[in-house]
């Protein structure tokens, strides 16, 4: 009974929501501000329950390690926003936050930066190291202004165009796919789970 | 050019954009109420995450971890991926925990536990165990702290048990033996796993990931630094088939599931109509028939429209 009531209500909201692609109406706007509201109802109690008990309110009221209050000062800072005189105080919170960034320099540029380097720097045993060889190259030296792009310059810089398009629209096409899916899954749900049709 | 020819690609591009939107909707429609069987083909990225969650196989000493960083929206790619890779685990008896870092996730995580343990005989804690929604700002030194003792960084799980008193954690002290880690998300997070958990304890990572993703996740699978790589819709469609064949394959000499065989993969055709196959392990490859018509309905609009385009610009010159 209560999967029913739950699909039927499931089933009224996604309607809703596609309705829009008629036109904008009331139903539309109803279930996302609807949407808005739940997701930040859900939050605020999951958040105090699995967040605040067991970091801030256990660990000083139950277990009495009252260093803790320490950084639950510090992220209570951040409510000072809202304060004119006081905004300035939730700076510190964000500049405690801002060195966790120097702590993953080091790893960062291991992963994102040497690993890549020199998985382009291999031999080129095939068309596709081949293809990366010339996509890189050319790519950087796209981006590379101090030099005029004209002549065999300027044809080279093309290919790195040429190279960037195809990626933009691979990227592009998988983007359409991921949609085509969402679609895909609210339509086997209004057809299977509310309506029945597929099994 | 004829002139009714010229009228009809006037006409086409004024059309109003709603009428596109009713013909996508019943190429989706149709293939979904009238399953067809089409040839699922597995990829490397797919095949090396199965292969490696596999080569845990009754292993004690091994387990994987799934990390949900999604919500809801992202489910129709991403959920039928996590039952297939939770069912993988259940039918070979593979160790799994699984850890979410956003609210919304925290009940995409039970749905997905009990969408596939229904056919199974399991127990939480020991064979499968579920972490929790563990809140993001804590997911570094909960990632960090994996590397050194995974019971002392998650301490509890979504039940409120200490971890380190659960029958699962036998054997299971760090990254060592939770050699895997996948992150399902609908964003590059699998670059933090990669960033802290590969880079400084050498754990293997894995991404299944919506398919908007793919392109920013290719260089991190072409460096080796993720395994492997399940890719939206389609990469939940080939991981179904890849359970179908070997992991919930039974005969006399294979009673719990079969290894990995290239061959029987490129010869074994599921099929995807009748009930073989619960609908649950098929939603993905079901959901691929509708994607395959729609794809072919929007390669035939965009070439009508450039045609439309060109003779009608032909037209004006």
């Amino acid at each position: 009974m209560f999967e029913t009531i739950s699909n039927f209500v499931a089933a009224f909201l996604t309607l809703s929501i596609f309705s829009f692609l008629y036109k904008d109406n009331p139903f539309y706007k109803f279930a996302e501000a609807l949407l808005v509201g739940i997701s930040m109802g859900y939050a605020i109690p999951l958040v105090y329950e699995n967040v605040f008990m067991p970091y801030v309110y256990t660990p000083i009221f139950l277990n009495h390690k009252f260093i803790i209050i320490i950084p639950a000062l510090l992220g209570s800072l951040y409510m000072l926003r809202f304060s004119k005189n006081l905004g300035w105080l939730s700076r510190y919170p964000i500049v405690f936050g801002m060195s966790i960034v120097g702590m993953s320099i080091p790893l960062s540029i291991h992963s994102s930066v040497l690993v890549q380097m020199r998985s382009a720097m291999l031999p080129i045993d095939g068309i596709n190291s081949a293809l990366i060889f010339i996509g890189t190259v050319t790519i950087l030296l796209y981006f590379f202004f101090s030099k005029a792009h004209k002549g065999i310059y300027g044809k080279v810089t093309n290919v790195g165009i040429w190279f960037m398009m195809i990626g933009f629209g691979a990227s592009f096409g998988y983007t359409v796919m991921a949609r085509v899916s969402l679609l895909i899954g609210r339509i086997q749900f209004l057809l299977g789970d509310w309506l029945g049709l597929i099994k | 050019m004829n002139k009714n020819v010229i009228k009809f690609f006037d006409k086409i591009q004024n059309i109003d954009r709603r009428y596109i939107y009713l013909v996508v909707a019943f190429s989706i429609i149709i293939p979904l109420l009238i399953p067809f069987n089409s040839p699922t083909y597995v990829t490397k990225p797919t095949e090396d995450i199965y292969k490696k969650i596999d080569s845990f196989a009754g292993d004690e000493n091994k387990a994987i971890l799934m990390s949900f960083t999604h919500d809801a929206s992202t489910m129709p790619e991403l959920f039928p991926m996590e039952v297939s890779v939770l069912r993988h685990c259940f039918e070979r008896n593979i160790k799994v925990f699984t850890i979410c870092w956003l609210p919304a996730a925290a009940p995409l995580v039970d749905y997905a536990i009990n969408t596939a343990k229904e056919d199974f005989d399991v127990q939480s804690g020991v064979d499968y165990c579920n972490f929790g929604y563990k809140p993001w700002a804590i997911q570094l030194p909960i990632m960090l702290g994996m590397g050194d003792d995974i019971a002392k960084a998650v301490e509890t799980d979504s039940q409120g048990r200490k971890v380190e008193n659960l029958e699962i954690m036998k054997n299971i002290k760090n990254y060592d033996d939770m050699n895997l880690v996948i992150d399902f998300a609908a964003s590059s997070s699998s670059i933090t796993w990669i960033t802290y958990a590969r880079a400084r304890f050498g754990a293997n990572i894995a991404a299944g990931v919506t398919a908007v993703m793919v392109a920013d996740n290719y260089p991190y699978l072409q460096t080796g630094q993720l395994m492997g790589m399940l890719r939206g819709l389609k990469g939940a469609a080939e991981y179904e088939k890849l359970v179908d064949v070997f992991a919930a394959y039974e005969s006399e000499d294979y009673p719990n599931g079969r290894p990995f065989s290239n061959e029987i993969i490129k010869e074994t055709r599921v099929p995807i109509t009748g009930d073989t196959v619960p609908y649950k392990y098929k939603k993905a490859r079901i959901g691929m028939n509708a994607q395959s018509v729609a794809h072919i309905m929007m390669i035939f609009f965009i070439l009508l429209g450039n045609i439309g385009y060109f003779i009608t610009k032909k037209k004006e010159i």
